[in-house]
């Protein structure tokens, strides 16, 4: 399992580069010896959809199993309650 | 060894590219000027306007502005400019005419109308749902077409002051940045500047991570002035199933979402039994705090008596909705699932760079619009849409302020040798040794600080000065830390502006010695009429200088029948003795 929300199939991807305008955080980068687009600062991925929505060869997948180590539950407080 | 740095003129500056920075730019290019506009993303998908929800307050012709307008003011509590009240509601039904002519999406309802219903905290204003993020296309489209530069993927590290002062006496005279593609570091020699960056937030704990404060950061630096930043505290309910992001709060209890403890008991119908868990945010989750601290966690979202039209506007109007429906959680169409709220940095209007009527700062050369600067139209209480609301008039008053003034200003150029010194300083971290943090464990650093949702709601002087040792633990480790990359670079100037904020809404948070709407400190429970005013806060370079300051006046046509002085909301609900606002 990738380590990273987000992953780019590249055996689809068609190089057109709309993922890469679409990332509000720099996750995508063009990868200038294939063409194609790449991940290259995962860590940032913010589940946020908008490359996913915009891939035209829907080469692009976003896992929800991801946890974000910067989000805090509650529920994971002592006596959290599940 | 520095590189090479470009100089651009412009009559307007913008810098941020969501609602606020793009009806700025349009508004200003109508107008005849020269605009260059500047986002750290890619305008039309950059920070959380084209995130955000789809709710917008929706004033229409027909509707009588006075009821609208009143249900503001009281709302939030009279702590408002009443003429910014009029000015946003009477801007806003342009900018929803604007929405219907260039055909962005808005639900209808079957006779074909805007289908609008009561905002969350409201009961007569109302609030229409729309696809953000076609708006954000359909703005960047226009923009373009006006003869905009757009200046993609550049971070903005710093305002650019006449004197080379910060902070200054001088004016704002455009902005420094570079391309985080290519490093090329850009003086942007600008008339007028006008700051659009969003919202204070940390990083990681909305995911809407553009947000990091940075123009009111940069603002304060150079001498603006901060008004109401202890009110930055706040949030929503957005964690479903402790990892999780919930879609839209706003548009789900809009539809008929429901909470419920574990007993299964809607506990708001204690707390608020007009609008239950549409009331004001902060209450609702000082309530669910109750129910969490009392042992009756934990909290579940009920969508099961949701109106048929959240599901199928769920998928075709908000992204993110997919969680819901996407069999990775129990079905809830049937199961209540727990939920969870943040609660910290998170603006959205309750605090900021303070702006006049032509969205003027006190700095010669620097206008704010959008959620980078204080919403005096409404008080502290944002309800459900105004935030957008505002983002978009704050941003057409502001480019209209710039564009006009700016045909009656020469450039004024940077003092020699302040760019090559601005860009050294920026690009300082690329030269660095790593060290032990890295711009990522700052952020985690900071994050941190925000944890528990109970801890970050019931404040005390132990607590801030706990969090205020956080904030300076972190801009204290800035020195020290090394940038790997351009994009680490990024993430370090943003670190820098986010301790800062931190610090400046801890230090105000220490200062307001009250409780008062969703600012709760547990060693001065009550509210004092004495601080019924703006609390202001600059720098002095040395420190943080703080005043006070009465609202207008002026303009005001609805005026409080008493100042409260009782125990201030929040406590109320903590000890269930809250009388809701009277029920309209």
């Amino acid at each position: 399992m990738s380590v990273h929300a987000i992953s780019i199939d590249p055996a689809t991807c068609t190089g057109c580069g709309l993922c890469v305008l679409a990332c509000p955080a720099d996750v995508i980068r063009m990868d200038a010896a294939s063409g194609k687009a790449k991940v290259v600062y995962g860590g940032d991925c913010q589940v946020c959809y908008l490359c996913e929505d915009d891939c035209p060869a829907h080469s692009i997948s976003l896992s929800h199993d991801i946890t974000n180590p910067r989000r805090y539950s509650i529920y994971d407080e002592p006596g959290g309650t599940f | 060894m520095p590189g090479s740095i470009e100089v651009l003129h412009t009559d307007v500056l913008v810098i941020g590219g969501g609602f606020a920075g793009t009806w700025a730019s349009l508004r200003a290019a109508d107008l005849g000027a020269s605009v260059t506009l500047v986002d750290k993303a890619y305008v039309s998908k950059s920070g959380a306007s084209t995130m955000s929800g789809g709710i917008t307050t929706c004033p229409l012709d027909t509707d009588d502005m006075d009821l609208w307008a009143r249900e503001f003011i009281e709302r939030g509590d009279y702590m408002c400019d009443q003429r910014w009240t009029y000015q946003l509601l009477e801007g806003q039904r342009e900018r929803v005419k604007d929405y219907v002519r260039w055909g962005v999406p808005i639900s209808r309802a079957e006779d074909g109308s805007i289908r609008r219903f009561a905002s969350r905290g409201m009961i007569d204003v109302r609030g229409m749902q729309y696809q953000p993020k076609a708006a954000m296309i359909e703005l960047r489209r226009r923009i373009v077409a006006r003869g905009v530069r757009i200046l993609d993927r550049v971070h903005i590290t710093e305002l650019v002051t006449a004197d080379g002062q910060w902070p200054s006496n001088g004016a704002i005279i455009g902005a420094v940045g570079f391309n985080i593609y290519t490093g090329q570091f850009v003086f942007i020699n600008a008339k007028r500047t006008i700051v659009a960056t969003g919202m204070i937030a940390m990083k990681g704990t909305h995911r809407v991570d553009n947000d990091t404060g940075d123009g009111v950061a940069m603002a304060f630096r150079a001498g603006g002035r901060l008004v109401d930043m202890e009110f930055t505290f706040g949030g929503t309910f957005n964690v479903l199933m402790k990892k999780f992001d919930f879609p839209s709060y706003n548009v789900a209890v809009a539809h008929g979402a429901r909470l419920i403890n574990a007993r299964g008991e809607r506990f708001m119908e204690q707390h608020d039994p007009v609008r239950l868990e549409r009331g004001e945010l902060s209450n609702v989750v000082a309530a669910f705090a109750k129910e969490i601290v009392e042992g009756r966690g934990p909290v579940f979202v009920d969508l099961r008596h949701v109106d048929a039209s959240y599901w199928t506007d769920l998928a075709k109007l908000h992204r993110g909705g997919s969680i819901l429906l996407s069999g990775h959680v129990p079905d809830p169409r049937v199961n209540p699932l727990p939920i969870e709220p943040t609660w910290g940095l998170w603006a959205s209007g309750r605090s900021g760079l303070q702006i006049d009527l032509g969205a003027r700062t006190n700095l010669p050369g620097l206008l704010a619009a959008g959620s980078a600067a204080k919403n005096d139209a409404t008080g502290t209480h944002a309800s459900a849409g105004s935030p957008t609301a505002f983002a978009k008039v704050s941003g057409w008053h502001a480019g209209e302020t710039a564009a006009l003034e700016s045909r009656q200003t020469d450039l004024e150029s940077a003092p020699q040798g302040l760019i090559a010194m601005l860009q050294e300083k920026a690009l300082a971290p690329l030269n660095r040794a790593r060290g032990e943090r890295s711009a990522d464990r700052l952020h985690d650093d900071l994050a941190r600080l925000e944890s528990s949702v109970v801890k970050s709601m019931i404040l005390s002087e132990g607590r801030l000065n706990e969090l205020l040792q956080g904030a300076r633990d972190v801009a204290g480790a800035l020195d020290q830390t090394a940038a790997g990359d351009l994009h680490d670079l990024v993430k370090w100037h943003e670190a820098r502006n986010v301790s800062l904020n931190a610090e400046i809404v801890y230090r105000s948070a220490l200062d307001r010695t009250e409780s008062r709407e969703q600012f709760y400190r547990e060693d001065f429970p009550m509210t004092d009429p004495g601080w019924f005013c703006w609390h202001g806060v600059k720098s002095t370079g040395e420190g943080l200088a703080f005043d006070k300051q009465a609202f207008p006046q002026e303009g005001a046509r609805f005026l409080p029948e008493h100042q409260h002085s009782g125990l201030g909301p929040i406590g109320a609900i903590m000890s269930a003795k809250h009388q809701p606002a009277k029920a309209l």
